[in-house]
């Protein structure tokens, strides 16, 4: 554990501070350009979840070092509706925003490890990894 | 608190000072290391036999054998591990000694030891056989396990080259000709490979500014869903950046595996060999294979003036 | 901020050279609607090469600016994505199917001539 910086996530200009921050500290772990970019997106999909449906709440990075394992671990989280029904969230092409429904399955295959949890009326949390190559 | 402790510290002194009146059971196996190497020596040798060092010298093996055994003593000498065993052991890793010859030699010895020293004792209780195994497995085990990380280290080395070596090999790109490039894929792919072969091929499709990429499959030996997922993100991407993907090179038992798993290919040409590909590149670039017109009209006056003589 | 669109004859050239964020992109989705309108191009090159990231909005916004065009009557052509943004769209399981995409400016344009022409 060596830093854990947040972004709060407030307004529609804080996903793409989120995202900024969240590059580099992928290029400062090491990770190459493809994997700055799929953290950097995984990023902006996580706080645009967090900005359209909870209003407010933020993003937390952590540096991981386990073993001989590197990696960079993003956390969202609120404390909004929490999602109702999970599974169908989990489904590709599903969406309530009118957007192309790619969000937490795309978060999902971008990263390594995906871990959430959900309560109706207490808010969502999400951590996922992506580990050095 | 402070009597318990001592009276502890007193019936640990009387297990360990108890059988050997000059001293610890160390100083008694190194007075007597002639008899226990000798003994050592005989039961490797006989080992020998039916095993797999047969095709190493006999000399060679007993000089090994005798500086095994020296190195061993050493370390009980120095209490613990030293540098000669480093030595000793990485020069068997590169003469490539099997580390079951270390790690049956130790045991053997483990053995040879216990029994010596249980057969000078006079008589034989529990607190005394506890000991004697105690000390002899706390002077082998750590040389035991030394060698184990020396050679696992090794081995790890040896894999993780390799693993870039196979890497380095993955998937070269090819330009054949202004703007169409060939990416011959060989061998099993599995996840990671076929992200780095998907970032190659893209960046190689920047670089050579490739309007048309051949991805050659022939080299694969099986397409199941996982690959034939892997070569279409690939194909998709090719696409995205700008480029047009031909796969080529499907031989009929893939085409089969292909259609009896219901992947689409649909959304991309495919080609069943090379040529045919590159025709279709050479099409899609707007250009096409012409005979030489120089060519045809050598034989034609070739032929006339054969006519004419 | 607004991203400046430039007119060439009868294509809009468009190179997105900004992080984009949500607001941007939907106002360019308008401006570029609004000048398809009026100058009545045939033909839109969008150049994303110094785009670095594109989330599934963005990526929406993108494709739902090539149909809107198209029912317009101006052909789009995406140029330069790069292969670190492909993937990532890959993975988000995103293909722009119906998108014309071209290496570079160059041959976007090579590209629009031949579907404007065929």
């Amino acid at each position: 554990m060596d830093f854990k910086p947040c972004v709060n996530i407030r307004k529609e200009w804080d996903i793409v501070g989120a995202r900024q921050l969240g590059r580099e500290q992928a290029k400062e772990v090491g990770f190459g350009t493809v994997d700055q970019a799929r953290i950097a997106t995984a990023i902006s999909e996580l706080a645009r979840n967090i900005y359209l449906y909870a209003g407010k709440g933020k993003i937390c990075f952590e540096v991981i070092n386990e073993f001989d394992h590197k990696g960079l671990k993003i956390s969202a989280i609120d404390q909004g509706p929490g999602i109702r029904d999970l599974n169908q969230v989990m489904q590709d092409g599903y969406s309530t925003s009118g957007g192309l429904g790619a969000g937490l399955p795309g978060v999902k295959r971008l990263m390594d490890h995906f871990e959430i949890t959900t309560e109706v009326d207490e808010g969502t949390q999400i951590h996922t990894i992506k580990w050095l190559r | 608190m402070e009597q318990m402790l001592l009276g502890e510290a007193k019936l640990n002194k009387k297990c360990r000072g108890g059988i050997f009146l000059d001293g610890t059971l160390q100083e008694f196996v190194v007075n007597n290391s002639d008899v226990i190497i000798k003994n050592w020596l005989e039961e490797v040798t006989e080992k020998r036999k039916s095993d797999y060092t047969s095709s190493i010298s006999t000399e060679l093996f007993q000089s090994t054998n005798r500086e095994f055994v020296n190195v061993i003593f050493s370390s009980l000498d120095k209490q613990g591990l030293t540098t000669e065993l480093d030595d000793f052991s990485e020069r068997l890793i590169n003469l490539g000694w099997p580390l079951s010859y270390l790690t049956d030699g130790l045991q053997t010895f483990r053995r040879v030891t216990i029994d010596f020293i249980l057969s000078q004792s006079e008589k034989i209780e529990t607190n005394h056989f506890t000991n004697v195994l105690e000390m002899v497995d706390n002077w082998v085990d750590p040389i035991i396990n030394s060698l184990v990380n020396e050679y696992s280290g090794n081995w790890e080395h040896t894999v993780s080259l390799q693993r870039v070596a196979l890497q380095e090999l993955s998937a070269p790109l090819i330009p054949v000709m202004k703007n169409i490039t060939i990416m011959p894929l060989i061998g099993t792919i599995d996840t990671e490979r076929a992200k780095l072969i998907m970032e190659n091929l893209l960046e190689g499709t920047i670089k050579h500014n490739a309007e048309v990429v051949l991805i050659d499959i022939t080299g694969v030996p099986v397409v199941d869903t996982m690959v034939a997922h892997h070569i279409i993100q690939a194909a998709e991407a090719v696409r995205l950046i700008g480029s047009t993907c031909i796969l080529v090179g499907i031989r009929p038992e893939i085409a089969q595996t292909i259609v009896n798993l219901g992947i689409d290919l649909g959304k991309f040409p495919t080609k069943s060999s090379l040529r045919k590909g590159f025709e279709k590149a050479l099409e899609l670039t707007g250009r096409k294979i012409t005979r030489s017109k120089e060519r045809d009209q050598t034989i034609e006056k070739m032929m006339s003036s054969l006519e004419e003589g | 901020m607004r991203i400046p669109i430039l007119k060439l004859h009868n294509y809009l050239l468009i190179s997105i050279q900004i992080d984009l964020d949500d607001q941007t992109a939907i106002q360019f989705q308008e401006d570029l609607l609004n000048k398809i309108h009026k100058s009545g191009a045939t033909g839109v090159v969008i150049d994303l090469t110094s785009v670095d990231i594109i989330d599934s909005f963005i990526a929406k916004v993108l494709g739902d600016v090539v149909s809107m065009s198209d029912l317009m009557g101006a052909r789009v052509v995406l140029t330069g994505i790069q292969p670190a943004v492909a993937m990532t769209l890959i993975d988000l399981g995103i293909h722009l199917q119906n998108v014309t995409t071209a290496l570079d400016l160059e041959q976007g344009l090579i590209k629009l001539r031949q579907e404007l022409e065929a």
